[in-house]
Formats: C-alpha cells, sequence, structure tokens
C-alpha cells in the first residue's frame, strides 16, 4: 500500500510536468500553466498545514508566519545579498522550521496550550514576527524588496520555471503527508487527535510527535513560500504577515478533509479553480461571504469533508461527475476550466446531497447493526476459558509467572505520596508497595482519592510531593509515556478509545508505542491476538461508538495489555455491567492476571473484589486505612464503618457501581 | 511626563478592550462558543452608531437605543445557531470564524471600504478632555473607562447575586447538574449571547465615537482583545476588566519607553510569559474546590474529564 | 464574459444554497448594485456613435476589496469616467474601448496570477497598473514578461521600476525624499518666521518608512532637515494600521516642535490630531504625507493649515487657469463619486495620477498608430506625452521614466484642500501658523 503509493507520486510528477514542458506542442495555454503553479502553492501549503493541524488536531492560524519567514528569506537573500534562488530554499525551511519548533517548545509544553487556545496563540504569532521584522527594519531596508527571477535553464518561460519549482514542493509536500499518514508517525498524530492523553498514557511520545509534525509543516510552509517570492515580485512586512493565508488552508482543508492526506488536495483544487473562474466575474464583493458561509456550513453539516463523502459515494459522484464533463465538452461550454469546474461543482452537489432527498434506488441502505446485545458475552470468552495468551512475549514478564508473595520483587511502589488540589488533600501522604504477580484490590469510599492514585502512579498527574518507583527505579518526574514504558500501564473508568480508529487499530497503536516499539506492520498484524485474548475479535473491523460499554471496556483492557505492561491498573472496569458481563470480566482479569502481570484493580463492587483480589487496599480520606490480605481487610471494623458505614452493611453492590456509571 | 499620561490614556482605553472582551470571555466560559463572529457585532454596532448618528444628527451615545436591542437579537439569533447545530468549544471558533468574514463583507458592500468618521458637529466629545493638575483626560477616554467599568461591574455583580446569574454560573460548572435542577440552558443561553451581544453594541458606539471606521477593523482587534480575555481568565468578568486596563496601559508603556511598534510584541510576549506562569490567567485564584480550570477542558475528551474531575471537586 | 460569469454564478449560489442552509443573514443592501463591482462592461455597451469595430480591451486590477480599497475605488470611479468619454469622442484609432477590471483584493500575491490571466487568457490589447506600490512591481514583471507598455498609478518606489516600458502617472522623481524634502523645507524656509524644530511621525510601510530615513541611495527627511539647519526633536515610529495615537501625542506635546511631521497614510493624521487635541496641544505647523483627503476635513477647526502634498486639487483659482474641460472632468467626477457613495468626492492627486495613467496609454497608443505594444512604448520614450492635468511629460529610461515631478503642496484653508506651493501652480498663499 505504501510502496505502491510512493511510486504513484513521482508518475503524477513526471506527467505533470510533462504538461508544462510540451506545453506548446500539447496546446496548453500559458494562463493554465500559471493556474496550476498557484494551485500546486495552495496544495503545499494545505498539506503543509494538516500535518499538524489536520492529522493531530492541533489547529493552527500562524500558517502565515511560515509563510512569511520563506518569503521574506528569499526575497531578502536574493535582493539584498546576492544569493543563488535555490540556496534560499533549504535556508528558508530551516528559517521556518525554527520558528516552528519555538512555537512548539512554548505551546506543547503547557497543558493550557491545547484545543482552542492553541489556535488563539498561533493567531498571534504572525503579528509578532511582522513587529519584529519592523523593529529590525535593517533586514529588509523598511521600504521592502523586489524579488529578482533568478536565470531560467534555458527554453523554460519564467510561468514554466515557477510551475515546475511549484509542482515539485507540491509532490514532495503530498509524499510527506502521504508516508506521515502511512506510517507509526501518522498513528502517533492520529492518537493525539483522538485523545491526547490517553495515547501518551499509552506509550506515545505525544511532545515529540507534535514537535516532529509543527517541524515538517514549518518546513514544507517555508520551502513553498520561499518559491512564492517568486510570484510576489516585491515583498513587504504587511503584505506577508496577514491572515488570507491561514484562512484559506483552513477552508481548503476543512472543505476537502483534514484526516486524510487527499483532503487537502482536492480542497485546494477546488477553492483555487473556483476562485481563479470567478474572478472578473462581477462577484468580488459576495466571494468572503460565499467562503464564510462555506466554512461555516462544512464544519456543522460535514464536518469530515468532500474526500469521505466521495467515498461513501464513489459510483453517484463518478457518475455525475464523469457525465457532466461528458456533456459539458459535447456541448463545448466554456473552455476546458470552464468545464472541469462545473463537473467538480456538479460532483461536489452529488456528494454533498442530502441522503434523504437522493431517490430511493440510490440510498445506502442502513449499515447493519453491529452492536450486538449488551447480554451477549462474547462468545469466545465463555466458551474457552483457559486460552492461551497470546504467544511470545506479548502480555507480562515471561513464561514464568512468580508467584506473588513478601519475597517477590516490588514492581511498584510509593513512598511519601501527596497531592493537593488547592487547599484538598486528594492524597496525603502515602507509602505502598506492590509486588509482582499479585492482584491487588483498591478499595474506598467516593474521593478517597483512588483515580487520583492512579492517576499519579501512572504519570497523568504530577504529586505534590512524594516518589514513585517502578521495579526500583525512581519514575516521580517523567512523562506518562516514559512510566508506560517503565512498564506500567492503566484503564479508565469511563473507557476513551480513540474514536476515529477501529478495535484493531486502537489495539495496534498500543502496540507500536508501548513498552517494546514495533513497527506499524508487525503491530498491526499482532493487534488481533489481544482482541482474541479478550473476546472481541469478531469486532475487530468495528469502531469504538459501535460496541456496548462491556466491550468497550475490555478494549480498554487489550489496549493496556497491548503496550506489554508489567503492572496494570484497572480503573473501575467493571462499573456499569449487568451480572453475566461482570462474570466475563472478571475471567478476563483473571486471565491477564495469570499470563503474569501484576494488577491493582480499583472497584467499587466488593464481590468482585472478593473474587479476585489476594490482597485489598483502603483508602479513606487520601489516607491509608487498611492494606492486607482480603478477609482480613474486609473483616476489619475500621473499614466497615468507613466504607459501609452511613447506609448500613448491605448495600447492594450494583448501587455502589452504578454510582459512576 | 509623558510616561504618566500614558499609562492614563493607555488604562482608559483598556476599558475599551475590556467592554470589546467581556462577552467573548462570557460566551466562551459559560456558553462554551469561542464566539469570534463578537467581533462581528461590536463592527455592527459601530457602523450602526456611525449610520444612525450620521443620519439623525444625534449624540452617538444616544444611538445604543436602537443598536443593544437590535444586537441583543441578532447575538441570541447567532447563538441559537450555535447551539442547534451542536458545536463543539472549538468547532465554534471554526462556524463563528465563517459568519464574522461574512459580516466584515456584508459592512464592506454596504458602507464601502472607505474610511467612515462621525462628523466632529455631532460627536462633539471627540477632541474635548479634563485637565487635573498637568494630566489630562480626553473625554471620549473617559466615557469609555466610566462606561466600561460600570457595566463590567454591573455584569458581575447580575452574575454574582441574582437567581439568572447564578443559574448561570451553575450551568457553567457543570451542565447536566444544572438541567436536572430544572435550569432551561437554551433559554439562559441565548439570554446571556444576547447580553454578550448588547455589550458588542456598546463597545462598537464606543469606538465608532473615538475612531475612524473601516470594515478590516476586527482584525486589528482579534489579537489584543484575546489577550484581555485570556489575561483575564475565560468567563471571568472582573479578571476581563482588571487585564483590559493592564493591557491598555502596558500597550502605551512599550509605545513611550521603546515605540509605538513595539506595542503589540510587548503585549503578546507577556501574554505568553503569563500563561506559562499563571495558565488560570492573572486575576484567578488558584484553581480550588469547586473551581473548575481551564485547562481542565479539552474539546476532545467528552465527558469523560467531567467524571475524573467530579471525583476531585467532590472531596 | 457575462454569459460565463452568469453561469458560474448560477451554478456557486446552487452549491451556496445547498451547503449554506445557515446563511441566511440576508441583507437588502448587499443586493443593490455595489459600487466595486456593477457592469464593468457597460461603457462598450453604449457606445458613443463613432468608434466602430472590435472593442479594443484594457486590462487592469485595482484593489475594490480589503486595506487599499478606499483609494481603489477612485481610481474605478476615472477609469469608468475615462473610458465613457474616450469612447463619446470616436474612440481609440475609431475603436470602441472596453475596460476589463479584476479586483485584486489588496493582495499582493494575486497580483501576478490576475495579470497573467489577463494577457495570456482573456488577451487583453492593452494593460494598466493597479494602484500602490506592492501591487505595481509584480505587474510590471508581468508585463516585462509578456512585453507590454504599462502605465501605472502611484508607484513611488522609482529605483524598483527598471522595466522600459512602464511609465509612472505620477511621479516624485526618481529620489522622492529628496524631492519632498526640498518642496517642503523650501516652503517653510520662506515662511516669515521659518520653523527651526521639526519631530518625525514615520508609518512604518514600505511607502512611507524610506521617505523618513531615506530610500535607496537618499539621505531621508531625518538627513536632508540637517541641510536646512531644521532640528529634529523627536523621531516616532509607528506601526500600519496604528489606533492608539495618545502616547504618540504626549511626546509631541513633550517636545513641542515647531512642525510635526508625519509621514503617514491614509487615516493616521486624523488620529494624530485629536490625540493632540485631546492634550490641549497644537504645534505650529503640521504636515501629512499621504493622508485620506476627507477625513481631514472632517475634524474641521483642528485640522486648519495642515499641509500635504497634491498634484492637483480643483480649487476655483486654477479650474479658471486650466479651463472647463478640466472643469467638466471635475464636475462629472464629483457626480459620480456621490452616487457610489464615496464621502469625498473631489477630483484630487489620486484622480489626477490616474487620469494621468489613462492618457499616458490612450495618448501613446494614438501616438503610434498602433496597439502594437512595443512600438506604443518606443513612441512615449520619444515623444514623451502631453497630459491634461501635469503638462507634458517627458520619459527617460536613464531614471526610469521618472518625469520631473510637479508635485505640490496643499494646505487646509477654511475646510478646503488648496494649493498653495509652488508658486506658478498656487490657488492661494500659505497661511503662516498664527501665534
Amino acid at each position: 500500500m505504501m510502496r505502491r503509493g510512493l511510486i504513484g507520486f513521482p508518475i503524477v510528477a513526471l506527467v505533470l510536468a510533462a504538461l508544462a514542458l510540451f506545453q506548446d506542442s500539447l496546446g496548453v495555454s500559458l494562463f493554465y500553466i500559471t493556474v496550476l503553479a498557484t494551485l500546486f502553492f495552495w496544495v503545499a501549503q494545505a498539506t503543509s498545514w494538516n500535518i499538524l493541524s489536520g492529522y493531530s488536531g492541533y489547529f493552527s492560524f500562524g500558517q502565515g508566519a511560515f509563510v512569511g519567514v520563506g518569503v521574506y528569506t528569499t526575497a531578502v537573500l536574493t535582493s539584498k545579498h546576492d544569493w543563488n534562488f535555490y540556496l534560499t530554499l533549504p535556508v528558508a525551511a530551516v528559517l521556518a522550521t525554527l520558528v516552528a519548533l519555538g512555537i512548539g517548545a512554548v505551546a506543547f509544553r503547557v497543558g493550557a496550550f491545547r484545543g482552542a487556545t492553541f489556535a488563539l496563540l498561533t493567531l498571534a504569532v504572525p503579528f509578532i514576527l511582522a513587529s519584529v521584522a519592523r523593529l529590525s527594519s535593517r533586514i529588509d531596508g523598511g521600504q521592502g524588496v523586489s524579488v529578482p527571477v533568478p536565470d531560467l535553464p534555458e527554453p523554460l518561460r519564467f510561468q514554466q520555471f515557477l510551475y515546475l519549482v511549484m509542482l515539485v514542493i507540491a509532490i514532495v509536500a503530498v509524499t510527506a503527508a502521504y508516508a506521515i499518514q502511512h506510517s507509526r508517525f501518522g498513528w502517533a498524530l492520529a492518537a493525539i487527535r483522538d485523545n491526547e492523553d490517553v495515547a501518551e498514557a499509552l506509550g506515545v511520545a505525544t511532545f515529540k510527535w507534535k514537535m516532529l509534525a509543527i517541524a515538517v509543516t514549518g518546513a514544507i510552509a517555508g520551502v513553498a513560500g520561499s518559491a512564492w517570492a517568486l510570484q510576489f515580485g516585491f515583498v513587504q512586512v504587511e503584505v506577508i504577515f496577514g491572515l488570507t493565508v491561514p484562512l484559506f488552508v483552513i477552508v481548503m482543508s476543512v472543505l476537502g478533509g483534514r484526516t486524510y492526506w487527499v483532503g487537502p488536495v482536492l480542497g485546494a483544487a477546488v477553492i483555487v479553480l473556483v476562485q481563479d473562474r470567478l474572478a472578473g466575474g462581477g462577484f468580488e464583493s459576495w466571494r468572503p461571504i460565499i467562503f464564510g458561509g462555506l466554512l461555516a456550513a462544512m464544519v456543522i453539516f460535514a464536518p469530515d469533508g468532500l474526500w469521505a463523502r466521495l467515498k461513501a459515494r464513489p459510483l453517484l459522484t463518478g457518475v455525475v461527475g464523469g457525465a457532466t464533463l461528458l456533456a459539458l465538452f459535447i456541448v463545448a461550454v466554456g473552455d476546458v476550466l470552464d468545464r472541469i469546474v462545473l463537473a467538480m461543482l456538479a460532483t461536489g452537489v452529488a456528494a454533498f446531497w442530502p441522503q434523504r432527498l437522493l431517490p430511493p434506488q440510490l440510498r445506502r441502505s442502513a449499515p447493519a447493526p453491529l452492536t450486538a446485545p449488551a447480554e451477549n458475552v462474547p462468545a469466545s470468552a465463555t466458551t474457552s476459558p483457559e486460552p492461551a495468551g497470546p504467544e511470545g512475549d506479548a502480555p507480562g514478564n515471561g513464561v514464568t509467572v512468580p508467584r506473588a508473595g513478601q519475597d517477590a520483587p516490588v514492581a511498584i511502589e510509593c513512598r511519601g505520596l501527596a497531592r493537593h488540589y488547592g487547599g484538598v488533600r486528594a492524597l496525603d501522604g502515602l507509602d505502598l508497595q506492590i509486588r509482582q504477580g499479585e492482584l491487588v484490590g483498591l478499595i474506598g469510599p467516593n474521593g478517597s482519592g483512588k483515580t487520583t492514585l492512579v492517576n499519579l502512579l501512572s504519570g497523568a498527574v504530577r504529586p505534590t510531593r512524594g516518589n514513585i518507583y517502578v521495579a526500583g527505579r525512581a519514575v516521580t518526574r517523567l512523562a506518562p509515556h516514559a512510566i508506560n514504558h517503565a512498564g506500567v500501564a492503566r484503564t479508565y473508568q469511563i473507557p476513551r478509545p480513540f474514536e476515529s480508529m477501529t478495535l484493531h487499530d486502537n489495539v495496534a497503536t498500543a502496540i507500536m508505542f508501548g513498552r517494546k516499539p514495533h513497527g506499524l506492520a508487525e503491530a498491526r498484524d499482532r493487534a488481533t491476538e489481544y482482541l482474541e485474548f479478550v473476546g472481541l475479535e469478531r469486532y475487530s473491523a468495528v469502531r469504538p461508538a459501535d460496541i456496548n460499554l462491556h466491550q468497550r471496556q475490555l478494549l480498554e483492557m487489550a489496549r493496556a495489555l497491548a503496550t506489554d505492561p508489567k503492572v496494570l491498573f484497572l480503573d473501575e472496569s467493571l462499573a456499569g455491567l449487568n451480572p453475566a458481563e461482570i462474570d466475563n470480566a472478571v475471567e478476563v482479569v483473571r486471565r491477564i492476571h495469570s499470563s503474569g502481570v501484576t494488577i491493582v484493580i480499583v472497584e467499587h463492587l466488593l464481590r468482585v473484589v472478593n473474587q479476585l483480589a489476594e490482597r485489598v487496599i483502603v483508602l479513606n480520606r487520601g489516607r491509608l486505612l487498611a492494606d492486607g490480605d482480603t478477609q482480613t481487610v474486609m473483616r476489619d471494623p475500621a473499614v466497615v464503618d468507613v466504607y459501609l458505614g452511613k447506609s448500613g452493611r448491605t448495600v447492594p453492590a450494583n448501587d455502589a457501581g452504578s454510582e459512576h456509571a | 511626563m509623558s510616561i504618566a499620561q500614558a499609562l492614563i490614556t493607555g488604562a482608559m482605553l483598556g476599558g475599551m478592550y475590556a467592554m470589546m472582551a467581556v462577552g467573548l470571555s462570557v460566551s466562551w466560559g459559560m456558553l462554551r462558543v469561542i464566539n469570534l463572529a463578537h467581533f462581528g457585532l461590536i463592527l455592527l454596532g459601530a457602523y450602526g452608531t456611525y449610520q444612525l448618528a450620521t443620519s439623525w444628527s444625534i449624540n452617538p451615545i444616544l444611538t445604543i437605543v436602537v443598536t443593544v436591542p437590535l444586537l441583543f437579537l441578532l447575538g441570541a439569533a447567532l447563538h441559537l445557531l450555535y447551539d442547534r447545530t451542536g458545536l463543539s468549544e472549538f468547532t465554534s471558533l471554526l462556524v463563528s470564524f465563517g459568519v464574522l468574514i461574512i459580516i466584515i463583507q456584508l459592512v464592506h458592500n454596504v458602507w464601502t471600504a472607505d474610511f467612515r468618521r462621525i462628523d466632529p458637529a455631532i460627536n462633539t466629545y471627540g477632541t474635548k478632555s479634563w485637565f487635573v493638575g498637568s494630566f489630562v483626560f480626553p473625554l471620549p477616554r473617559l466615557i469609555t473607562f466610566v462606561l466600561g467599568v460600570v457595566i463590567i461591574a454591573g455584569a458581575w455583580v447580575l452574575l454574582q447575586r441574582t437567581f439568572i446569574g447564578r443559574a448561570l454560573r451553575a450551568f457553567a460548572e457543570d451542565r447536566d447538574m444544572a438541567a436536572a435542577y430544572g435550569i432551561d440552558h437554551r433559554r439562559l443561553g441565548m439570554l446571556l449571547a444576547g447580553a454578550s451581544g448588547a455589550t458588542a453594541a456598546i463597545a462598537g458606539m464606543l469606538w465608532a465615537m473615538s475612531f475612524t471606521l473601516v470594515p478590516d477593523a476586527p482584525f486589528e482587534w482579534i489579537g489584543i482583545v484575546f489577550a484581555v480575555v485570556i489575561l483575564g481568565g475565560i468567563g471571568q468578568v472582573l479578571g476581563t476588566l482588571a487585564a483590559g486596563l493592564l493591557v491598555g496601559a502596558l500597550y502605551n508603556l512599550a509605545a513611550v519607553l521603546w515605540e509605538a511598534t513595539a506595542s503589540l510584541l510587548v503585549v503578546f510576549v507577556a501574554i505568553v510569559l503569563a500563561l506559562l506562569l499563571r495558565p488560570e490567567g492573572l486575576f484567578v485564584r488558584r484553581a480550588g474546590p469547586g473551581r473548575r480550570r481551564f485547562w481542565s477542558r479539552r474539546p476532545r475528551a467528552g465527558q469523560s474529564d467531567s467524571s475524573a474531575e467530579r471525583e476531585v471537586t467532590a472531596q | 464574459m457575462r454569459v460565463r460569469a452568469r453561469a458560474y454564478g448560477s451554478a456557486v449560489a446552487a452549491l451556496a444554497l445547498i451547503l449554506a442552509a445557515c446563511g441566511g443573514d440576508d441583507d437588502d443592501s448587499a443586493a443593490e448594485p455595489e459600487p466595486g463591482t456593477t457592469e464593468e462592461g457597460e461603457a462598450t455597451e453604449e457606445p458613443g456613435g463613432e468608434p466602430s469595430g472590435d472593442p479594443i480591451v484594457i486590462g487592469s486590477t485595482l484593489s475594490l476589496t480589503g486595506a487599499f480599497a478606499p483609494t481603489g475605488v477612485i481610481h474605478q470611479i476615472v477609469g469608468e469616467q475615462f473610458v465613457e468619454r474616450l469612447n463619446e469622442n470616436g474612440g481609440l484609432l475609431g475603436r470602441p474601448v472596453e475596460w476589463r477590471l479584476l479586483d485584486d483584493e489588496s493582495d499582493t500575491a494575486q497580483i501576478t496570477p490576475l495579470y497573467e490571466r489577463l494577457i495570456n487568457q482573456d488577451q487583453v490589447d492593452l494593460v494598466l497598473g493597479p494602484y500602490a506600490t506592492p501591487n505595481i512591481i509584480p505587474a510590471v514583471a508581468v508585463a516585462e514578461r509578456a512585453g507590454y507598455v504599462l502605465p501605472h498609478h502611484t508607484a513611488i518606489h522609482a529605483p524598483l521600476l527598471s522595466y522600459e516600458c512602464q511609465f509612472p502617472g505620477w511621479s516624485m522623481d526618481p529620489q522622492p525624499d529628496e524631492y519632498t524634502s526640498r518642496l517642503l523645507f523650501d516652503l517653510l524656509g520662506g515662511l516669515p518666521e521659518p520653523p527651526t524644530t521639526i519631530a518625525l511621525v514615520t508609518n512604518e510601510s514600505g511607502s512611507t518608512q524610506p521617505m523618513t530615513q531615506g530610500f535607496e541611495g537618499g539621505g531621508g527627511m531625518a538627513g536632508i532637515a540637517e541641510e536646512y539647519g531644521l532640528e529634529v526633536v523627536a523621531q516616532l515610529p509607528y506601526p500600519p494600521g496604528n489606533q492608539e495615537w495618545s502616547s504618540i501625542a504626549s511626546q509631541l506635546r513633550d517636545t513641542d516642535p515647531d512642525v510635526v511631521i508625519n509621514n503617514g497614510l491614509g487615516v493616521d493624521p486624523v488620529g494624530i490630531i485629536e490625540a493632540m487635541e485631546q492634550l490641549d496641544y497644537r504645534p505650529g505647523m503640521f504636515f501629512s504625507l499621504f493622508p485620506a483627503p476627507g477625513p481631514l476635513l472632517g475634524l474641521g477647526e483642528a485640522a486648519e493649515g495642515t499641509l500635504s502634498v497634491s498634484l492637483f486639487e480643483p480649487n476655483d483659482a486654477l479650474l479658471e487657469q486650466y479651463g472647463d474641460e478640466v472643469r467638466s472632468i471635475t464636475e462629472d467626477f464629483s457626480q459620480r463619486a456621490e452616487a457610489a457613495g464615496l464621502p469625498y468626492t473631489a477630483f484630487e492627486t489620486q484622480a489626477t495620477a490616474s487620469w494621468n495613467t489613462w492618457e499616458i496609454l490612450t495618448r501613446g497608443v494614438e501616438g503610434a498608430g498602433t496597439l502594437e505594444n512595443q512600438d506604443v512604448c518606443d513612441y512615449l520614450v520619444e515623444n514623451g506625452v502631453e497630459t491634461t492635468f501635469n503638462g507634458q511629460l517627458t520619459f527617460d529610461p536613464e531614471v526610469n521614466n521618472f518625469w520631473d515631478s510637479n508635485v505640490g503642496i496643499k494646505q487646509i484653508q477654511d475646510g478646503e484642500w488648496v494649493m498653495v506651493w509652488p508658486e506658478d501652480r498656487a490657488a492661494a498663499e500659505i497661511v503662516p501658523p498664527e501665534n
């Protein structure tokens, strides 16, 4: 797949290059060459933007900054310092990348800069750069610089030259986007987009990948900007660092579709060609209104973009587009570009035409419900209670499962661990040791600090005080992914799958980035084993939205297990389940434990704790209340008092569980 | 001398930024909508004031009798759009960006791109000032400042003391819980969005009274106004006011001590630093129980975050 | 063209309807004919009788939207007026003229593709430049590649325009900072009480910053002022689009120069004067380089006495001098500007530059007797051109065709812009500061 694509791009590039090189004999107007050069520029820009903002979801209004750095670098170096144009391309890429990394180093370090705040921060960047450029007017002498045209290779005209330069940049950009999407890089970004915290907990080094993404974005934008300087001809601060570029790339990518590499290409094609055809048609004062309306309408009604719609209706859109094109050529309306644009518009209408307004025979039958009924426990779970775990080194520490006991080595340990929220002491000085091979129950009333403890031990929250050791190694200040790599994994009380991925890919992501990194192909091959292990293999190709709560919780376990942990925290993985599902889940937990993974299970259902755990830890008000073997602790009057006190001693297990449902 | 004077006039202008920012901040904090179209409403308010004051030859301040109700309705109508289409915090940013562009172009089509100013014969405050010792308080600035402080402080009192205010804050803390207590979020939301629209009308009037109008003005506002919103703490009414005054003063201080070109740079660097040191905003007490911190709201995380949070806040 | 445009209109409208169910903000006024975009071909549809044959198509772009639009619309009105007048008077080479005008949206990046489109796709016979230096330079590059003559409006960066077939419709000499400084300082030096101190308040845009600091090779006003024995007591730069003037005003008040020189654009001087008024401060004199003329007059008494540069002002005394044709041109323009809803309707510098530009192109064609661009170019370089407003212009490729400037100085007197300098073209004498 990847290889096929990578061969395809150079072929496309050669065909397109031939269009310019043999322009006269092919009868292609010089003007089309200009339009296509513009198109290639925007393809490169939209693709560049999409690598950061589409793939990883970090929406940026700062594209103009990278482009501006590129334009300015080439303009100043060629005109003021007589540099060779070609030499300025890599310099522009490097400078734009440095600016990008600078933004990343500030923005990605701080949790506050996620989502909308990141977008707003990037809004300021072009203004900051403009101020800097003005304050140091020595850069351009204050009056702006005119960009000299480089010596052209002999038969080439300027338009053809620009076309070829832009073509090369666009092809490189699209190839990069394609390669990223089909590699671990792209998977990491998709995981970040779907849920950054979970990605981090599953071992994805989110900071590193985001920095890489913004660097690629900056480099491509810078190089394309560098070539764009030739088209500008004259460069002034106020014309470069504006909002036009970000507006265009955002509209293009949103229109085409942000999660797939083709999306920005399609979006750029539609916008550039329509914009060109509209020029001089008397619509100038309506164009921003159309663009603004298009952006709003796309986000509201079709956030997945044109490409997704085309894929959903390949036949209809293909027939409509082809027929329109054919008809327009027969009737000979306008020129070639007119016909192409009108056919594109017709295809777009077919793609976005509301489902319910389609004639019945063209409607897609509603997809069969994929969700199994809640009581339908996956077959494999009941039929094979003791399946062999995934072969090889997959879960756990190897073939010999160390027996839990006082003499087993310590798996995870905390000393004096505390976490305060304002004046509230969610956890207040906890000492704890979990030994290898144990299956420990962690209980306590609401707000006793159980989830805080899991958050601290998995690195999601930094402790106010105290230290954490995994297998004797201090991990207190490590990022969650590093703690995961040290051998700690967790699940979430309310499942947080990567919603855009199938179950199979959810697990594959965890395999790829877990304790022992794996390649993409290998991870995808092995994902099924983990789904089988928890009995979800039938749903391999299904998305998380289409399975029930129990199955989502099993997915959480499969995914955590796929990172190959030594210690696994299960945070109320059984909450909200019916009795049959609970039995199945208990079975799965046992199976995980017997494959050699140390388990700490946070649970409200005392029945489950009784059934599973050999040892129970009770927290109350952020402190350790009791710690010992299950039977002893459960009979401890202090525990009984705190845990069941207020509502008597007969709280039905299910009620306790449903508090969190 | 000019330093002190610049601080005074800057802080007074800060009242305008605060006025522009407060509606944004409240709809971001309480309605979870980042309404870039708010800048469009301010623009409409400014051109509305210009048009009414010019064609009826009335005091520009009086024009809010017309523009406030109109923009109240428009603000509420826009919220209806956001609400009915179920936008997330983040997608609202994109949709409202589209709306902003549409509004700017409509203003352009109606009033042309040419510069518009209220005739000084009508806008009699334009060049008048109060003199206190050697300090000067230009009248338009003073009006801006006083109106800004009064309205924002009034809004704060309303939010703190009235039932509607408490309902709104409950709604901002936890929508589901508020709904369970019978708070009608749709009507409340429209009321709040309408009120934001009304503040946009007043901010627009103040702008038209002091400055020349061009349709592209919102792009000049976005950066500095969001600086005020973020510095003040999202949804924090008084914080917005304080941040507005601070940013205005800082802006002018940079102009006097360095040069006017550096003002925006200084303000933005200050924001980044402030956010690094105090991510919750300058004027917000450190997060305690029951107080939601904005970094914990992630657009993509869905409900799972709030439940994890709930365990903490419940203690 | 129109059929195609309409076909697109319906297609796009259909798409927009389907997609933008939310675009319900229907604004009545938006449906009104809009000054920026009305009937580009109107002039050709009512040919004035005599011209016959296929129309000659002249292509150009103007900033009808965006930051340059306030001035762009002036050039649009002048162009429409000029073409109409031309067709009424027999057209060009006996053929009717059609103006194909595109909107560059004040976006420099669009200039190149739009001019490529005009020349290579629409294959217009002749082209005219856009407005404003940053837009003119890329347009010149396209014209040069295609070998087209390109007369253009209001470029001041003479050294950057080396194509021999580009012809400026307005000129401040090859060295604008030097020219403007001497023009202004000569005038001031002749006052009964010549000023001794100046403050330079400079917009850091590429068109104004070099006026203070010097274009390539020039000393700038800051340097030339010293030659005239003027002391620069304050240098206050500010960014384009600046709105907050109180800090600059208070610094001006503190330094109290005899003349405040604002090398600024658009409404910059309005903000500065207003902020100074608020501080109850007035400098001896105030000069503004490229102001929007209307808003300054709108300030009333506070702006009285303000100086600026001008190619032409429709002052009665000058109109007497120029005669009926000029009077009818300026009156016609004012009516059109009013109809288009412009707040300031006088035919002044920008309109004059635009008129010059059209005359350079059309008279060059008439003189050469052909549409061959190279011949037109040669003719213009050889013979120059006689213009209605600025007399005989001669073009010397050695100085990039920037003709000897006759830009003068105007002053606001009794709420009107009046030419006051140089003496031979003055409609009135300069009113010196009171004190």
